[in-house]
Order: structure tokens, then C-alpha cells, then sequence
């Protein structure tokens, strides 16, 4: 194993040319916090930018925040948060699901792409990238974006970074928008419905004007162990649907009235408020049911993506015929299934019920001779496919990143 | 014209009676024009001041037939220009001489309504408005909202990654798309995503959005839809100073506040737009602010008490607050009628689109009146404010020699200021033929290579809108070329583990 801790971009165009010229494909890290997800790569070399950690700028009253790639997540958080602010998409804290030590970097992120549960309304982190440096696979520094929130000149490869898994170009720096935090935040809580009906709740409260930013389902197999910091709000158990509300605290309470009123015929909704409800809401972004050091840390997991008014009937099934135990956020677009242990991860099953839903279902926690039988990311129709093979070769034509990391046997 | 266009194909010029038969067979009847007369409608988009009239248009009515078009283009060597309703501001849309015109103007059908998910999915040329309009009586509507909305198509929207005076809130074109069927260049039809959150691999979707019809053709487009807020108020604020207003803008920001809309107007704007609709717009200041709030109306009476306090402590001259419809609507007509306004001021006028950071907003609009000195060319300005997104309105006449060249000159210039203060060439309306030689400015060959090689990805001919964008026309096989380095290890100094 030979690392190369980078210390600037002109170091990371030398590694990545000299791979080139070497045939040597390189495996891309930050702090290593999401290692486990995807293929095994091609490569024991690896190009590690944690070094390139430093907070470009950070200008609080233009919504924005420069960082080298490398900086780290929990540090960034707190450094906006000592501002009142947040990255709108409210990322996902991988380290409880994976049993890392540590949740990562900016980099890591932006190229992995899992927001939270304010998907619904803020977005991912492809909405929140507004410009980025980044070594392509020719081993050349080329920038796209700005740091403007307004900007249509040229092409947007940020879209393209963002969820890339290190496979287009390494990021060196980034900007980032960030948003105010809410005054207060109220969440609703309905207590005991089954997952259909739980849905049908969701998608009341979506569709209404009460500006929901957040909205999802633990059912009673969530609560079979206990989790840390969710206090009463656990009850006896029984299946839990929240729904949040976000703004100035007049704003929220006043719409949390509504709501409840609303989904009066799902049951009697009870109020938790600001720190309860973070507290919630993190332990639903952060997957805490199936965390890694948690009763199911052995079961493989799913991370399913679907139309939102489908989740429960996909779910169900699920859960019915693998004897597994699901979790939904994004009023039912997301849903994440934890599955008895099985040498392919229950993956056929799966991938034929999420297509036939019309979702695709990426396998985010599994040993690595699992993933050497079924596909982590969801297969794509060929002509689909095709372009993006077509699309990584326009930015990395040897293969030099992150080798067989997105597709099976490719790293043979 | 100014800008040169790729060199005419005499071969497939001198083929033209052929080429038009061959796409009579693909699209019958009425659905391939190739009179001069009834080809003049389209040798113009929203920038009228280029106009080149077409080899031939193809209106197609299918996916099937957009597809076959392609296909027999991509074949023959034939280039192709899409267009939506044709209200590009940027000459995205412009004609070639030797290109097929291929416009989605028979898209016109919405295809579904999903209210359980909060999508429509809809055909490429239905207007911005009307999807609102289809989904209104549940009291839903598409946010992205851009001035041209009666007219404009949602294929152009998602081809140029429009934005409006309410993208501050809720985002442009691209934070509101979910999935599209897009036809390569080759003729190949592809679905991407669908209803979901989000698609799988990397997101296509994401890069076709604002590729201004040079990566494909779009037949189909699932937007997301959202609930209409409870209500809406707005603020109409004089500053006896350009920088104060500046301040208000980002004293409000930084309070956490995030307007439903933040527009901006310089006194020459304000003085145009109160001629033309009476709005009860102050004449003694020299910038207006109008500040819209939206959501519950708690929510928007203790937002406005906060911003009226802000902009008070900003040294606002005037503040209106609207307690009625009509009154808000009034607010807004003036600032939606400015560029007709100015019309009325002026025989012709460039509109331009850079964007800067808010804080470099009073920086900018003094740079914009050293320029209207030099050139002695006068400019009133209209911003959306909220996200530093200027547009200049540059005044000329077209029949006075030498005006326009002085006047394309001034607003080459103020683009290359939003560059110089942090900012980009174009906020919402695209680099089309009107911004592609300033790419320079803004990106480096490495970087515009780079773009380049995506289009390759996508049609490695470059058939599909050439011209457009991109400054310099480079080969795919160039593009792709690898300039190996020395094959040695060339970094002794780099820390290893």
C-alpha cells in the first residue's frame, strides 16, 4: 500500500499524471469514513487529500463557504453553526451506520451526496454546490461554477461531482451555499399507524401549504433497540410518524397547529420542539436503528430511492419477504431497509421490487464478499449506462479514479 | 453580425431539395417548412439583433419522429438547432444556414398530473404558466417563474436553467426538475429518472439542465410541484443612496430573512417604469427596493415588521407596505413592465445578465456609470437583488452609426466587471452566441476543454447546436487526446505512508 498525502492542487496534478503515465489507477480519500461503500477498488495506491483541510473563506452574509476538499465535515458544521447557519440538505453523519470512527470530510460529502432528511425541501448536495476546483483524470486543474448562487455559464459539471464517488475528478476546493438556521423547528408526532396509512399521512402533509421539512416513518420494528437521545419520544414502542416544521417560532407553532388539524383523521398528533426534535431528526438522517454497534449492525442495508406515494407498499413487501426491517424518510421516497444476513444481501429480491416501483436501491452497508456478488449501485438500462461510461471517460479515459469502485468486475 | 458563426457545409447546402424530402417522409404534411417567407418567424430568438433563417424547419409532433430526424441528421452530417417558443435572450436559438431547425413547438400536451407525488410530467412545449395554471385548482404550482413565463416553453426553461424573481426561495429550473426523456444526437431515446427524489448514477439530469440544446433533445420533462403559500405581501423601499439599499439587501440576508422576492431598481429604471404604469413609485430616490415575504400570514406580518425595521435603521426614505392584492400587484407591475419601459425611453436597448456577489453591488453600479460615461451610452438597471443577479439595460439607437458596436462594447465590459468582483458572465438567460466570446474571461482553455469533452460524451459529432457556448470548436479525437508526462514518479517530495 503506497498513500500520497497531498498538500496542494499542484501536488494532486503530479500524483494523477504520473498514475497516467504509470498505468496506476488511484483510490481517492479523505478520511477514509466511507471506504466500505461501493466495489472494491483496483489499486493499492492510494491519493489521500485530508491534508488539504483549509477554510478558503467563509462569508456568512453572502450565503457562502469556500474549503479545500480534505477539510473536515464536523468542523466545517461548527464552524457555520457558531453562525447560525447550516448546509440546507443537512448531510448525512455516515460513521454511526458504517461504525467509522470518524464522519469525513467536505470532499467525501459532496462526492457521496447523501443529504438528510430536508431532501424534500432544500434539496441535495447537488442544489447547494456552486462551484468547484477539481484534477481531472488527465490530470489537469480545471474549475466549473462560481461562487454565486445564480450562475448558468457553461456547463453545470457540479451536478456531475456531486454523488461522482470520486470517479470523474479529485475536488480540491469547494463552494458551498449555506443557509440561515430556523428560529425553531416543531415536529409532529402520530403514534401507531401501519405504514400504508403512515404514507397516506405524509403525503397529506407534503401536499399542503405548511411548508413540511421533514417527513418520515419508524415503524414498531425501529424501536426493538433502544436509541440513544431519543428519550420519551420512544414511547411504549408503537410505530412512529413525525413530520417538521421549520421558521420563526410564531411561523412554526401556527403552522403545526394546522397540520395537526389536517391529520386529525390519522389520530391525535403530540408536539416535541426544538432540541427533542433535533435530537429526532438526527437519529432518522443518521440511520441510528441499524447503527453498525446496534443490534442489527451485522445485516446488510439498503438505501432505497423511489417515487414518495410508493414507499410504504415497497417497504412492506420488503419487510414481509425478507423478514427485514425498514425505515422511511422523504414522505416515503426514502426508504432504508436493514435485511437478515444472506450471501447476496437479499439483492435480486430487492432490485426486482424497487425497478417494478420504479425507485433504484444502492446496497450501503455490506461485508466486501457480498459486494463482490451483487451490485452496490443500481444497474441502469444499457443506453443509460452507456452514456455514463461515455461521460466518466470525457473526464477520466485511462480510469485512473477510484477504479471499479461504481461497477462490479471492473476492477479485474 | 458580430459574432461569427461555424462555416457553412456548401455540400450539404447544395443538397437541400434532397434533405427536405428525405424529413417529409420522417414528418409529413405541414411539419417540414422550408419557404423563405414562412421561415422568417424563426431566424430570430429573443435576441433579435442576430437573425440567420434556417436550411429548413422540422416541426415533429413525436418522439419517435424527433428521434428519426436526428438519426437521418447525424448520418448525413447535418447540423441541428432546437428550439423551444423562441424567447431566448442569449441567441440560443439562433438558425444556422446549413442546419435543420428542429422546433418542439407541437409538444404541447401535459401528460399526467401526480398530485401524491408532486410531479407533472409534461411534453416540452407546454408553457411555464400553464403547467401552474394546470395544477392551480389544488392549489399547487411550478416555482421557477421567469418574466417570459406566459410564453416560454418548459423544454427552454429546462434547456437554459431559467430562473425568475422567486429562484431566490425556491431555487431555478435545476432545483425543480426531476427526470426527462432526452433524444441523442445519434437518435437514441433515453429516460432519465422519473418521480424520485433523486436519480441514480451520476446525475445527467443535473448537467442536461442548462446545457442550452447542445447535449441532446428533450421530449419529455417531470417537474416537482409545490403548495401555493397561504399569502404573499410586499415592500416597496427608497434610498436617497445606491449603497444603502446594498446594505438593506444584505442586513436582510444576514437576519436569516429569505425573501419570496428581492428586486432592485436605479433611479433611470424606477423614473421609466413609473411613466409607463403608474405605480406609485417614488421619483426622488435613487434606488427602490421591492421586498416580497411569502407563507402563512403570521409568518409574513412579523417578516415584514422585522424587514421595515432593518431597512428604517438602512435610512430608507420611503417604505410602503401593501395590505391589499391589488396593492402588491401594483408594486410589481413596474418592476415587471421595466423592460418595455425602458422600450418606450429608448428605440433599442441591450439587456444584459451578469451576476456578483450581493456585497459588490454598490462597486458594481458605480462601475456601470464610469462605463455609461465613457461610452455615452446611458443604462438603467434592474437587479434581482436577492442573489446579485444584474441586469443592465443598455440604451442605443440602432439607426445611429456606431451605436450598437459602442453599446455590445459597454456590456461586454460590465460582464467583465461581475468576473473581476467574483461573479459570472450570465445569471439566467445563457451564453448562447451573445456571451461565447467572453468564456474566456471566466474559464481557462483547461476548463472549456473540459465542457467540450462532456458534449463529445453526448454527440461526439458536434452537430447538435454548434456555435453556441463555446468560443473555439475543437475535434472529440483532439479533446480526447492524453498528453502522457514523464513515466517516472516525479514527486520525491511528497509526504508517503
Amino acid at each position: 500500500m503506497d498513500t500520497l498525502k497531498v498538500r496542494d492542487a499542484k501536488d494532486v496534478e503530479e500524483v494523477v499524471r504520473a498514475a497516467i503515465a504509470n498505468e496506476q489507477p488511484l483510490e481517492i480519500i479523505g478520511h477514509g469514513s466511507k471506504r466500505g461503500i461501493g466495489h472494491a477498488m483496483a489499486t493499492n495506491a492510494v491519493l489521500d487529500v485530508s491534508a488539504l483541510n483549509a477554510i478558503t473563506a467563509y462569508e456568512p452574509n453572502e450565503l457562502i463557504v469556500t474549503l479545500q476538499a480534505g477539510a473536515p465535515l464536523a468542523d466545517v458544521l461548527s464552524l457555520i453553526d457558531a453562525k447560525n447557519q447550516q448546509f440546507a440538505f443537512e448531510p448525512m453523519n455516515t460513521a454511526p451506520l458504517l461504525g467509522t470512527p470518524v464522519s469525513g470530510t467536505i470532499g467525501g460529502m459532496i462526492a457521496a451526496g447523501l443529504a438528510g432528511p430536508r431532501r424534500i425541501k432544500a434539496g441535495g448536495a447537488r442544489d447547494h454546490l456552486l462551484g468547484a476546483h477539481a484534477v481531472s483524470g488527465f490530470g489537469d486543474s480545471f474549475k466549473t461554477g462560481g461562487k454565486v448562487v445564480k450562475n448558468v455559464t457553461g456547463y453545470d459539471l457540479c451536478k456531475l461531482l456531486a454523488g461522482s464517488w470520486g470517479t470523474l475528478s479529485v475536488m480540491t476546493e469547494v463552494t458551498l451555499k449555506v443557509m440561515p438556521k430556523p428560529e425553531a423547528e416543531r415536529t409532529l408526532l402520530l403514534r401507531g399507524l401501519d405504514d400504508a396509512a403512515a404514507n397516506k399521512a405524509m403525503t397529506a402533509a407534503l401536499g399542503s401549504p405548511f411548508d413540511v421539512s421533514g417527513a418520515a416513518h419508524l415503524p414498531t420494528s425501529a424501536f426493538r433497540t433502544r436509541i440513544e437521545g431519543l428519550g420519551d419520544i420512544a414511547g411504549q414502542g408503537e410505530a412512529l410518524t413525525v413530520l417538521r416544521l421549520e421558521g420563526i417560532t410564531a411561523s412554526a407553532a401556527h403552522r403545526a397547529g394546522s397540520l395537526r388539524e389536517l391529520l386529525a383523521p390519522f389520530g391525535t398528533a403530540t408536539l416535541v420542539e426544538d432540541v427533542a426534535s433535533a435530537a429526532l431528526w438526527a437519529t432518522i438522517r443518521d440511520v441510528l436503528p441499524f447503527a453498525a454497534d446496534g443490534a442489527l449492525g451485522a445485516w446488510p442495508v439498503w438505501r432505497i430511492v423511489c417515487p414518495p406515494a410508493s414507499g410504504a407498499a415497497l417497504g412492506t413487501v420488503l419487510a414481509r419477504e425478507t423478514g427485514g426491517d425498514v425505515i422511511y424518510d422523504w414522505g416515503g421516497g426514502l426508504i432504508w431497509a436493514a435485511l437478515p444476513p444472506k450471501p447476496d444481501a437479499h439483492g435480486p429480491a430487492v432490485r426486482e421490487r424497487t425497478n417494478a416501483a420504479g425507485g433504484h436501491a444502492m446496497l450501503i452497508r455490506a461485508a466486501e464478499d457480498i459486494r463482490r456478488t451483487i451490485d452496490v449501485f443500481h444497474p441502469q438500462a444499457p443506453g443509460l449506462a452507456a452514456l455514463s461510461e461515455r461521460v466518466r471517460a470525457s473526464f477520466d479515459p485511462k480510469t485512473i479514479l477510484n477504479r471499479g469502485r461504481l461497477t462490479r468486475g471492473a476492477a479485474a | 453580425m458580430a459574432i461569427m458563426m461555424p462555416a457553412s457545409d456548401q455540400a450539404v447546402l447544395a443538397r437541400r431539395a434532397e434533405i427536405v424530402a428525405a424529413l417529409r417522409a420522417i414528418v409529413p404534411g405541414e411539419g417540414v417548412i422550408d419557404s423563405a417567407a414562412e421561415m422568417r418567424a424563426y431566424e430570430s430568438d429573443g435576441l433579435t439583433a442576430y437573425r440567420q433563417p434556417p436550411m429548413v424547419v422540422v416541426l415533429p409532433d413525436t418522439t419517435e419522429q424527433v428521434s428519426l430526424v436526428l438519426k437521418y441528421c447525424a448520418g448525413q452530417g447535418i447540423k441541428v438547432v432546437p428550439r423551444g417558443s423562441g424567447t431566448s435572450l442569449s441567441g440560443g436559438a439562433l438558425p444556422l444556414e446549413d442546419g435543420v431547425l428542429l422546433g418542439l413547438g407541437k409538444f404541447k400536451r401535459i401528460r399526467e398530473i401526480d398530485f401524491d407525488n408532486r410531479a407533472v410530467v409534461t411534453e416540452p412545449g407546454v408553457t411555464n404558466l400553464a403547467i401552474s395554471q394546470a395544477v392551480a385548482h389544488a392549489g399547487f404550482y411550478y416555482a421557477p417563474d421567469p418574466s417570459s413565463q406566459i410564453a416560454c416553453s418548459i423544454g427552454g426553461n429546462v434547456a437554459e436553467n431559467s430562473g425568475g424573481v422567486h429562484c431566490l426561495k425556491y431555487g431555478m429550473t435545476t432545483n425543480n426538475v426531476l427526470g426527462c426523456e432526452i433524444v441523442l444526437m445519434s437518435g437514441e431515446i433515453l429516460r432519465i429518472g422519473g418521480k424520485s427524489a433523486e436519480n441514480s448514477g451520476y446525475d445527467l439530469m443535473g448537467v442536461i439542465t442548462g446545457s442550452e440544446g447542445l447535449l441532446g433533445v428533450i421530449t419529455e420533462i417531470t417537474v416537482r410541484i409545490l403548495q401555493k403559500p397561504e399569502t404573499a405581501r410586499a415592500l416597496m423601499v427608497g434610498f436617497a443612496q445606491v449603497e444603502a439599499a446594498g446594505e438593506c439587501v444584505a442586513r436582510i440576508i444576514g437576519a436569516g430573512i429569505i425573501p419570496g422576492g428581492m428586486e432592485m431598481m436605479d433611479k433611470p429604471a424606477i423614473h421609466a417604469a413609473e411613466a409607463f404604469v403608474h405605480a406609485g413609485y417614488p421619483l426622488d430616490v435613487e434606488a427602490l427596493l421591492i421586498i416580497e415575504l411569502d407563507g402563512p400570514k403570521i409568518e409574513v406580518d412579523e417578516l415584514i415588521t422585522r424587514v421595515e425595521t432593518i431597512a428604517n435603521a438602512c435610512g430608507s426614505t420611503t417604505c410602503q407596505i401593501s395590505t391589499s392584492e391589488a396593492e402588491r400587484n401594483l408594486f410589481w407591475a413596474g418592476r415587471k413592465a421595466a423592460f418595455p419601459a425602458v422600450g418606450r425611453i429608448s428605440p433599442d436597448y441591450l439587456c444584459m445578465d451578469g451576476t456578483i456577489p450581493r456585497g459588490a453591488l454598490p462597486k458594481a453600479l458605480a462601475r456601470i456609470r464610469e462605463l455609461s460615461e465613457k461610452y455615452q451610452l446611458g443604462c438603467a438597471n434592474v437587479f434581482h437583488a436577492g442573489d446579485g443577479n444584474l441586469h443592465p439595460l443598455i440604451l442605443y439607437d440602432a439607426n445611429k452609426p456606431g451605436e450598437i458596436e459602442r453599446a455590445e462594447a459597454f456590456g461586454a465590459d460590465i460582464l467583465r466587471a461581475c468576473v473581476e468582483f467574483g461573479g459570472v458572465l450570465t445569471g439566467e438567460h445563457g451564453v448562447g452566441i451573445e456571451k461565447r466570446d467572453l468564456m474566456p474571461e471566466m474559464f481557462s482553455e483547461i476548463d472549456l476543454n473540459q465542457q467540450q469533452r462532456l458534449k463529445c460524451a453526448f454527440d461526439a459529432q458536434g452537430l447538435l447546436n454548434p456555435g453556441k457556448v463555446f468560443p473555439t470548436l475543437h475535434r472529440c479525437a483532439e479533446l480526447g487526446r492524453m498528453h502522457v508526462h514523464a513515466g517516472k514518479l516525479a514527486f520525491p517530495d511528497i509526504p508517503r505512508f
